[in-house]
């Protein structure tokens, strides 16, 4: 397994597209929507709170996408061979999904790490106050992110259905789970859909560490992140599960 | 070395695989020979445990199978149809991490690499990326991939489909070695060039069932096929030809041609020249159709191999 995560590592370092899409892009939207929202408030706690939503809410949006490209690449490497390859060598077909798993959270934790540095050099965020919480947070959205690449593979026939699938989907999770437009300037039914977005978790947890200045024992974040683990193992489930049934079939 | 015994395999509807059984002794080289879809590759994934059958049984080393796939796959290498190689890595990078998921030790690994990619003709290009190389390139180390944890037994499903004449015959001198070294290969393939060079045994498959296996001499001689000899006169009349008639029974006249029959084209040759001679006949031309391959599957199957 450890071999399948060297070998994704080394192909995605090598790739100058996979880390502009990965890093340069979200920065890119980071810097404009920062710029555009971070200034609005009438006091620096307003514009704190636009600068944390942009970070966060951008971030996990961007990482949704990533994870979905890492679950369409299992699908380059079906149609290509290479999953018949790997089946036929002497390794358990499950750790070829773990190897994935482990992939996507690597590079996940590696994405929001990048995002947040950012926000603190350019936009002077404040996080080695809060390093502890910060890295529990970005440790519990990775994992919850990690399978869904996977899941979205496995309704899928290949990569490019994989993207148009996660366009939609992490479009429409963005929107209600407040990537977009802050939560509580919803409307009170869809504060109460947006529970179901991976990104409302996210952006609460961050709220928490920024704005409401929780420490990382204080059971309301940690809540937070038992939330995420909680839909990370759901959706991880449901990614070994569909690995099995739709991907493993090779004929 | 490999045993297979009445092999079944249905896809939906369709039955892929209708009874197969054969055994291959170990340093054999056993071609398996059909058209598409006769069923080759379903064979090879069987034996390779991407696929379950649904009846049969196969021992690959001694190991059963269905109760032992690790160590069968241990025992084999697989070369599959499609290049199943990583395009944006190195060739030695590729072959760093199929051999590393065999558990090939580093030392061990970097040594065989070397000595593959020489054989090969690829060691002065083993740090290019993949991509960069052509399909006959690819096509070598996505062999070179599988032999790396030096497997007892080598499945090779169609090896030079779409390559240029250099690699194909590079490919052919590399298993020619390793079968001389002794490994078992089976080489599934529907160019008959390929089985008769390649295999000491084959097996001609088709429609799901294996209609005949031996070596190419034993299925030259195992059914009622002949070699002909085409002879066209230049003064072939009908009492020359009754003439000839009374002496060689096994024969066909079209027009100033006449096709003679038999089982040994060589011993018989020159009697049927005598014989033209003495009833004064002039001979404008000879050929002799010796039995291929392509001939014998034609007239088990009906069938010409590929597509024309």
């Amino acid at each position: 397994m450890i071999k399948l995560v060297k070998k994704d590592l080394k192909l995605f370092f090598g790739n100058k597209q996979d880390m502009l899409l990965t890093f340069a892009l979200p920065i890119i939207f980071i810097t404009l929507f920062t710029f555009v929202f971070g200034k609005m408030g009438n006091t620096d706690e307003d514009n704190l709170g636009g600068v944390v939503h942009v970070v966060a809410g951008t971030s996990v949006m961007m990482l949704l996408f990533s994870v979905a490209g890492i679950g369409g690449s299992l699908l380059d490497e079906k149609q290509e061979g290479m999953l018949k390859k790997l089946l036929c060598s002497p390794m358990h077909p499950k750790h070829i999904l773990y190897g994935k798993l482990v992939y996507a959270n690597i590079i996940s934790v590696v994405q929001l790490i990048v995002m947040f540095v950012y926000a603190w050099l350019v936009f002077g965020l404040d996080i080695m106050h809060y390093l502890p919480s910060i890295v529990l947070m970005i440790l519990a959205i990775s994992y919850a992110c990690s399978g869904f690449g996977i899941v979205l593979a496995s309704f899928a026939k290949s990569s490019k259905q994989v993207q148009g699938y996660s366009t939609i989907v992490v479009l429409v999770m963005s929107a209600i789970g407040g990537s977009m437009i802050p939560i509580f300037i919803m409307p009170e039914i869809m504060q109460k859909i947006a529970v179901v977005s991976v990104n409302y978790w996210g952006i609460q947890g961050f709220y928490d560490i920024f704005l409401n200045l929780l420490p990382i024992t204080d059971i309301t974040f940690l809540s937070k992140v038992f939330v995420l683990i909680g839909i990370g193992t759901s959706l991880n489930f449901i990614a070994l599960q569909m690995f099995k049934k739709n991907i493993l079939k090779i004929v | 070395m490999i045993n297979v015994s009445n092999l079944r395999k249905t896809f939906d509807t369709i039955e892929a695989l209708k009874g197969i059984s054969f055994n291959i002794q170990q340093g054999e080289c056993y071609g398996l020979l059909g058209p598409n879809g006769a069923g080759k590759t379903t064979t090879i994934s069987i034996m390779s445990t991407l696929l379950e059958p649904n009846e049969g049984k196969v021992s690959i080393a001694g190991y059963d199978l269905k109760k032992n796939p690790l160590e069968c796959k241990k025992n084999i290498g697989v070369v599959t149809q499609e290049i199943a190689l990583y395009n944006e890595l190195s060739a030695y990078d590729n072959l760093q991490f199929w051999g590393g998921l065999y558990n090939v030790p580093k030392l061990e690994l970097k040594a065989r690499i070397d000595e593959l990619l020489n054989l090969f003709g690829l060691l002065e290009r083993k740090n290019d990326k993949v991509k960069t190389y052509s399909g006959g390139m690819k096509r070598r180390i996505n062999i070179a991939s599988a032999l790396l944890h030096m497997p007892n037994v080598l499945f090779m499903d169609e090896p030079t489909v779409g390559i240029d004449p250099q690699s194909r015959n590079l490919i052919f001198e590399v298993v020619e070695k390793l079968h001389k070294e002794g490994m078992t290969i089976i080489y599934t393939t529907h160019y008959m060039e390929e089985a008769e060079r390649l295999c000491n045994r084959i097996g001609i498959i088709d429609d799901g069932i294996i209609v005949a296996q031996g070596t190419l001499d034993e299925l030259k001689t195992s059914g009622s096929m002949k070699e002909t000899v085409v002879i066209s006169f230049t003064n072939l009349t009908e009492k020359r030809f009754t003439k000839i008639s009374n002496d060689w029974n096994d024969h066909q006249r079209f027009d100033d041609t006449i096709h003679f029959f038999s089982k040994n084209i060589q011993g018989d040759l020159s009697k049927i020249i005598l014989k033209c001679n003495e009833v004064g006949l002039d001979i404008l031309h000879i050929d002799i159709r010796k039995i291929t391959l392509e001939t014998i599957f034609l007239s088990l199957t009906g069938k010409h191999l590929r597509d024309k």
